[in-house]
């Protein structure tokens, strides 16, 4: 009756780790070296344990000392990319960086830095208007500061990716056995005296684990099984019943930017109009477009709103605004007469546009006239005009791709997934853990399951003991 | 109008409730041992879920569309993520934390919408161009979901801070007025949380009271930890329905607009939060300050930019020629 539980922190376990070694030659099997599958195994598991250890590798392989000084610094490099105070440091700076964005007006004149940041009376004691305009953070979502802590963070991503997360799936993926010492190492670990491994298999099925056996060792899972380019952009305000050709409005806006075919289209704008509340609030406005290629034939045809773009060979084109081009005023039964409206700026967001139709002699110094304002398509003769973005964009089913990506990781790494070694050494059973997620939760169930475990009696056989300390 | 009246009647209805669970919540903490009280506080949750469905429902039948176009909805709206949070039979094994903390943050949200404070947005409004979309449900309630359990997850990380500075602070028989200031500037939840650890101290005076803390910080920390997961997972579904919605809308996925930023920098600042969970060593108070920015910048995120009322998210006085 002597198999001790302990609760375990990760204090305890470095202090039972030094205890431990002086345990470990004792317990060195010696048929162990000759299973062909465990050194190979062993090592994987042991970059897969933790960061710390791919700073100072393993003695065993040999061959890599004479390109030691080579493979030197890009391990080094690794290792400090991969370093996980580093990483959060980098995303606190992208954070704070994002946050100054949002607070520091963007993209105005170097004169508005001038007053609203001024020299005699700096923010916060220092922050004057050259810390703005040297570190560029008029322009911060694609100043150099900003994209470089970008690209480190980056950096590390992948870094990460690379010494941690890929061995974690290899290990997933291959069932595979750990000795003595590496099973040791791991974030849990416990020796059961007197106990069998058969019984902490079945143990471990019932909790709900993979469990494969092979001779003296055990290795059980739970969880995860096997676990820019160039763009055009542009915008354009065409009035209803005019044309205009794709490839004249379209601009790059990324550098590797090359002009298509499809940019020789015309677009012709058939009908603009829009749709009213009750309330008289406009609900949604459309456009209908017909698209013409070289020949003046039409290739399609198709009525836009918002919400609802067109696509055509790559390019994109987006409703987004409206307005008033001309109000059409019959004169005498003749016309109608086009009178050019203008926008006029009024406080708020509505929108008023106002023209102004002469009476009497247009000559005179005094000219007389009606002026005639208009919020909207509503009860008047007017055209408008349709305000289309125009897009050519590539990059975006990569993007996309890189969202699903990200969601579906997110939803994985919500999931956990825990392994277990253990190793029969005579009657004694060495057993170790590690888990990705709940690291506090997982000591406890551990300690739960291994409690279960039934003692060997030297003449019986196994009895469930019940006395165990918690 | 009978809409309207009943919506008035089930907005009172659902308000009352909160305040009456609140009220048994306190005396559950005095008394430990009545446990029917602490039954009907948890019926108490469920009608106020029942309630604010009944509300949202009527909303939408009234309107004609997801009731999410505004602050007053998307608050009401968050309330019921609350209360749903509560009645998830995921959380079921750990009702008295969450109870703790979803009972004030539901009356508060509630409160706050039915206030004095946004009577002109009470109005249903008319949707306007951009937000004639299927993406409105997804997005919106993907991030206000979101919202809801990152903020119940980060109070819980704010208690345990609570908690645990506070031993220090009674290890060095200092004045527990720096704790009194933290309590009203977090509108007062976590004075919840310090009458709890009261009863804690006073139950286990004559037991090994560190080994009960410990027990009790090493709890909450958990379900912070759980209930953040899961509001990062809506967190994320949300800000990427939003920028492909943003990509059919506007033509472009993303475009640096101050709602979208601080989004981003509230994903990133919990995102550092479950990295730091990754190391053991910096578990418990480190992740748990992590988690408390976190809980300001949501706010932020959530009211802060709405007041500025800049950008392409400022839906109150909203036009689509705002870039």
């Amino acid at each position: 009756m002597t198999v001790s539980c302990k609760l375990k922190t990760s204090k305890n376990d470095s202090n039972n780790k030094s205890k431990n070694k002086s345990l470990q030659t004792k317990i060195v099997v010696p048929e162990l070296d000759g299973a062909p599958a465990l050194s190979e195994a062993a090592e994987e598991g042991e970059s897969a344990g933790d960061r710390s250890v791919s700073v100072n590798p393993p003695p065993s392989p040999s061959k890599k000392s004479g390109l030691g000084m080579l493979k030197g610094l890009p391990r080094r490099v690794l290792s400090v990319l991969s370093n996980l105070p580093l990483a959060i440091a980098e995303m606190f700076a992208v954070a704070a960086l994002m946050a100054l964005g949002t607070i520091i007006d963007q993209g105005e004149a170097p004169d508005y830095y001038f007053q609203k940041y001024p020299e005699d009376n700096p923010v916060f004691g220092f922050f004057t208007w050259r810390w703005v305009l040297t570190l560029g953070f008029d322009r911060m979502f694609s100043s150099p500061v900003f994209l470089g802590t970008l690209a480190l963070l980056g950096a590390s991503l992948i870094a990460c990716t690379y010494t941690t997360q890929i061995p974690v799936v290899k290990v997933a993926k291959r069932w595979s056995f750990l000795h003595s010492e590496a099973i040791r190492r791991q974030e849990y670990s416990d020796t059961l005296p007197r106990a069998s491994l058969q019984d902490l298999g079945i143990i471990l099925v019932g909790a709900g684990y993979e469990v494969f056996l092979k001779g003296p060792s055990l290795y059980a899972f739970k969880g995860l099984a096997g676990s820019a380019t160039g763009s055009f952009k542009g915008s354009v305000t065409v009035p209803q019943g005019l044309n205009f050709v794709i490839g004249d409005v379209l601009g790059p806006s990324g550098f590797l930017s090359t002009p298509s075919e499809s940019f020789n289209t015309e677009v012709h704008v058939n009908r603009f109009y829009m749709d009213y509340y009750d309330s008289g609030e406009v609900s949604q406005f459309y456009s209908d477009l017909s698209l013409f290629d070289l020949n003046g034939k039409e290739v399609m045809r198709k009525t836009i709103s918002v919400n609802h773009p067109l696509r055509y060979g790559g390019i994109t084109i987006y409703q987004t605004d409206w307005s008033l081009s001309a109000l059409q005023v019959i004169k005498d039964d003749e016309g109608p007469y086009n009178l050019a409206m203008a926008p006029l700026k009024i406080n708020g967001d509505k929108k008023l546009y106002g023209t102004f139709l002469p009476v009497g002699d247009a000559d005179s110094p005094d000219v007389k006239g009606i002026s005639m304002l208009a919020r909207d398509l509503q009860s008047i003769d007017a055209i408008g005009s349709t305000g289309l973005d125009i897009k050519t964009d590539p990059g975006v089913p990569i993007v996309y791709a890189g969202f699903g990506a990200l969601m579906l990781t997110t939803c994985i790494s919500f999931l956990s997934h825990s392994q277990i070694w253990a190793l029969q050494d005579g009657t004694t059973l060495v057993i170790g853990g590690k888990t990705n997620r709940a690291k506090g939760e997982f000591p406890e169930e551990m300690n739960r399951l291994l409690d279960q475990v039934p003692e060997i009696v030297e003449s019986t056989s196994s009895t469930r003991s019940d006395n165990f300390s918690g | 109008m009978i809409f309207s009246t009943l919506e008035h009647i089930l907005t009172h209805i659902s308000f009352s409730i909160v305040s009456i669970v609140i009220t048994t919540h306190l005396i559950t903490f005095l008394v430990d041992e009545i446990i029917k009280l602490y039954d009907s506080s948890e019926k108490g949750i469920i009608m106020t879920f029942f309630c604010i469905t009944g509300l949202l429902v009527t909303r939408w039948i009234y309107s004609g569309h997801f009731p999410l176009s505004n602050l007053y909805e998307s608050l009401i709206f968050l309330s019921w993520s609350f209360s749903l949070i509560h009645i998830v039979p995921y959380f079921k094994k750990n009702q008295k934390f969450l109870s703790t903390i979803i009972g004030p943050s539901a009356i508060f949200t509630q409160g706050f919408a039915t206030s004095g404070l946004l009577t002109e947005i009470h109005e249903s409004t008319i949707l306007v161009p951009a937000l004639q979309s299927e993406w409105l449900i997804m997005h919106v309630s993907m991030m206000i979901l979101g919202y809801a359990a990152l903020l119940c997850g980060s109070l819980l990380s704010v208690a345990l801070l609570v908690i645990a500075v506070r031993k220090n602070r009674k290890f060095f028989f200092t004045s527990n007025h720096l704790l009194n200031l933290n309590g009203s500037f977090f509108f007062g939840e976590i004075e919840y949380m310090n009458e709890r650890s009261n009863v804690l101290q006073n139950t286990s005076f004559f037991s090994p009271k560190n080994y009960y803390r410990s027990q009790f910080i090493q709890q909450l920390d958990y379900w912070s930890y759980r209930v953040i997961s899961l509001g990062f997972i809506f967190l994320t579904i949300g800000i990427l329905s939003g920028a492909v919605w943003a990509n059919e809308a506007w033509g472009s996925y993303w475009s640096w607009d101050p709602k979208e930023t601080w989004a981003f920098i509230t994903w990133i600042v919990f995102a550092i939060y479950l990295h730091t969970r990754t190391n053991i060593k910096w578990k418990g108070t480190n992740s748990a300050i992590v988690a408390s920015i976190g809980f300001l910048i949501i706010w932020i995120c959530y009211f802060g930019v709405n007041l500025l009322g800049i950008g392409l998210h400022s839906y109150g006085s909203f036009t689509l020629t705002s870039n």
